[in-house]
């Protein structure tokens, strides 16, 4: 089509494209009114993009590959464990105190590495499908039953899901979470201003049983544990104070006891 | 290092991979641009002016490492002339017709030279305006709305050669 590259034309991409306002916005209407030309190059403008959103929108709700995730928040272990090898080296272990301070900071205990990623993928999760207004469920609450024995049955525990509504909090539904070591549940809710809270769940494939925990990132907060079956967080955005008392609700809903937080 | 900074980049990974994806046309390829564009991102954090949107200059990292890439690598130089664009590769239609039209315009894509397919997917696609894309490539509005002109129409006499009924389609 050669009149996509005529001078005049160009405001026919720049209508298209919403580049246009006011008078010129009008003077491209009027054209295609009386121009058939204008009208078929409009369409075939109009057609391409469609095309191409066709061809590429799906890049846009698939989960981010591991990969991607590991590079932006990066691994400190990686950083600082040639310091604390040569710290080791040159005899620095005899302040005990300060070797075990950095192993708690570098990740380097086994233990911590486990419970610092569960708060990291639930914060993540959260972080992902809280801000979605379409998509933030895959299964919406309607078939809560099904969502229920399907989340069950995939991460591979019985799980209820807690009802939240005298806590202000009404389900919107759940989805399943590729992860890579165990697939994960996410629950969302929203309370009456719209913020959301989301209950994330997969097998505890560690058999270590914890107390509740709080882990902030920004304005995130999230309140995790371990019992005997699940490895489980709650996140939103609320301050520690009411993440406590709200993680300790649901702990009690799910667990039919009392939490403790760990300190 | 802020926080903050970690999580809005990590909102703008689906855009940056799907940016990616149309730029080189391969997922694999794509997803190590935008791990690429992470990492580099992250080491230049300070050169970001927060006034600005990141999304765009995160389109302007990526897109920096692609050129290079690019440049450096004659494999990626699949972009074709104008002269080679109707050498008879017409003869592989996909059976499905949904299949047919997508195949159709990734494979419209991979004939377009590499200057015209960035300015391209950047407006049709990333919907960004004129003027982010003028800034993200580093020429004048004026250079981005020929490349884009030029884009659209030979994208569409690739369409239409291959004898897509668009004209019907859309009516």
């Amino acid at each position: 089509m050669k009149m996509f590259e005529t001078v005049e034309n160009w405001a026919l991409h720049a209508f298209a494209d919403g580049e246009l306002e006011g008078e010129d916005k009008k003077a491209v209407e009027k054209l295609l009114l009386e121009n058939e030309e204008a009208r078929k190059a409009l369409a075939a403008i109009i057609y391409q993009k469609s095309e191409l959103h066709k061809a590429f929108d799906g890049t846009l709700e698939e989960l981010i590959p591991a990969s991607l995730l590991t590079a932006a928040y990066g691994r400190p272990s990686m950083r600082i464990l040639p310091y604390l090898v040569a710290a080791c080296a040159v005899g620095l272990f005899l302040i005990g105190g300060s070797v075990g301070w950095l192993a708690g900071q570098s990740n380097v205990n086994s233990g911590q590495i486990l419970i610092t990623s569960l708060a990291q993928r639930a914060l993540i999760a959260h972080a992902n499908y809280s801000a979605e207004p379409r998509h933030a469920v895959e299964v919406a609450a309607v078939d809560k039953d099904h969502l229920q024995a399907w989340l069950s049955k995939r991460v591979g525990s019985d799980f209820t899901i807690p009802d939240l509504q005298s806590d202000g909090y009404t389900l919107l539904g759940g989805r399943l979470l590729a992860e890579s070591n165990a697939p994960a549940g996410q629950l969302m809710y929203e309370n009456a201003d719209k913020q959301r809270m989301s209950i994330f769940f997969s097998a505890n494939t560690e058999g270590k049983l914890t107390d509740l925990k709080l882990e902030q990132k920004d304005k995130l907060v999230t309140c995790f544990w371990r019992d005997a079956k699940l490895a489980m967080a709650v996140t939103a955005d609320i301050s520690n104070d009411q993440m406590k008392v709200l993680g300790s609700t649901i702990f009690a809903q799910v667990e039919g006891r009392h939490g403790v937080y760990e300190r | 290092m802020t926080m903050d900074f970690r999580t809005n980049l990590v909102a703008e990974i689906p855009h940056l991979r799907r940016f990616a994806r149309s730029l080189c046309g391969d997922a694999s390829l794509a997803d190590d641009l935008v791990q690429d564009c992470i990492e580099r991102a992250l080491k230049k954090s300070h050169l970001y002016d927060v006034t600005k949107p990141l999304r765009a200059w995160l389109y302007a990292v990526l897109r920096n490492i692609h050129v290079s890439n690019w440049r450096s690598n004659a494999k990626h130089q699949n972009a074709k002339s104008v002269d080679d664009l109707y050498d008879g590769e017409g003869s592989t239609r996909a059976e499905q017709e949904d299949n047919f039209s997508t195949n159709l315009i990734t494979e419209a894509l991979d004939k377009l030279p590499a200057q015209q397919r960035e300015v391209l997917v950047l407006i049709s696609l990333e919907e960004v305006s004129y003027k982010d894309a003028a800034e993200i490539i580093g020429v004048p509005i004026g250079t981005i709305m020929s490349r884009l002109s030029r884009a659209r129409s030979t994208l569409q006499n690739i369409l239409e050669e291959r004898g897509t009924t668009f004209l019907r389609r859309v009516k």
